[in-house]
């Protein structure tokens, strides 16, 4: 999987490429708690060219989203692809993360 | 339809869910089904697979993991056994989400999807190796 990582003005964005799974979320997991510890408070992770998510992948973002919560930030889910999401639905997670269609309405939330 | 019957083996290694994700990718093709069921059959098996490796051994050697997929009508089974430490994965908990994002246990998820994404799962410890059987009924959509 491939993270790319930019800041957007105060906002950290993650996009990522592949397949978010045991094998590729550690990676993911290091790059978003660096980013924590380094003063990170707001967050969007983009799913656009994310075709594949396991339970693995959830946990890393349940992680993040209580860490941040923690420092008073949030987090933002954008441009999911269907299967994808409906991974986050079956997992009840679209309940309390907030998911939305496009990068431009995930930056506009903070 | 005619009984088709496939399978294959895996190292006890994460490298190996690429070839899990082909495996299922072809395996999806030559049986008809729709891309979303590859992508269910496969979170199911990987979500085992992971789950074997990351508990079921503890004399860090090479492991199989045996997969079968067969497809019987409009029966889909999925087949998966290892020679691990005895292990069912269906007395884990079911976490709960309902209980905001700090209460919100980390643990069970795996076994969570799958239950939700088959009709029938059954464990058995036979001949020393843990087998899992899935079953789902493939709909028109599938």
């Amino acid at each position: 999987m491939e993270i790319i990582e930019e800041k957007q003005d105060t906002v950290s964005v993650f996009r990522l490429n592949g397949r978010l799974d045991s094998s590729t979320s550690q990676g993911f997991e290091e790059k978003v708690f660096g980013a924590i510890l380094d003063g990170s408070k707001n967050m969007v992770i983009d799913f656009k060219d994310i075709d594949y998510i396991s339970s693995a992948g959830l946990r890393v973002i349940l992680k993040a989203t209580k860490a941040l919560h923690r420092e008073k930030g949030q987090i933002m889910l954008c441009s999911m692809q269907d299967y994808v999401k409906e991974v986050f639905e079956i997992a009840g997670f679209d309940t309390f993360l907030p998911i939305v269609g496009s990068m431009d309405e995930a930056l506009k939330s903070f | 339809m005619v009984k088709k019957c496939y399978t294959f083996e895996l190292k006890n290694d994460l490298s190996e869910l690429e070839q899990l994700c082909q495996n299922c990718e072809d395996i999806g093709r030559s049986i008809n089904v729709s891309d979303k069921s590859i992508f269910e059959m496969n979170l199911a098996l990987d979500e085992l697979f992971t789950n074997i490796i990351s508990y079921g051994f503890n004399d860090h050697r090479e492991h199989i993991i045996k997969i079968s997929i067969t497809v019987d009508g409009d029966q889909l089974e999925m087949r998966i056994e290892d020679d691990g430490i005895p292990f069912n994965p269906l007395e884990s908990k079911t976490p709960d989400f309902q209980c905001g994002i700090e209460e919100c246990k980390i643990g069970g998820l795996g076994i969570h999807l799958i239950k939700k994404l088959m009709d029938d799962l059954q464990y058995q410890r036979v001949a020393d190796k843990n087998v899992l059987v899935l079953k789902r009924k493939l709909r028109n959509a599938d």
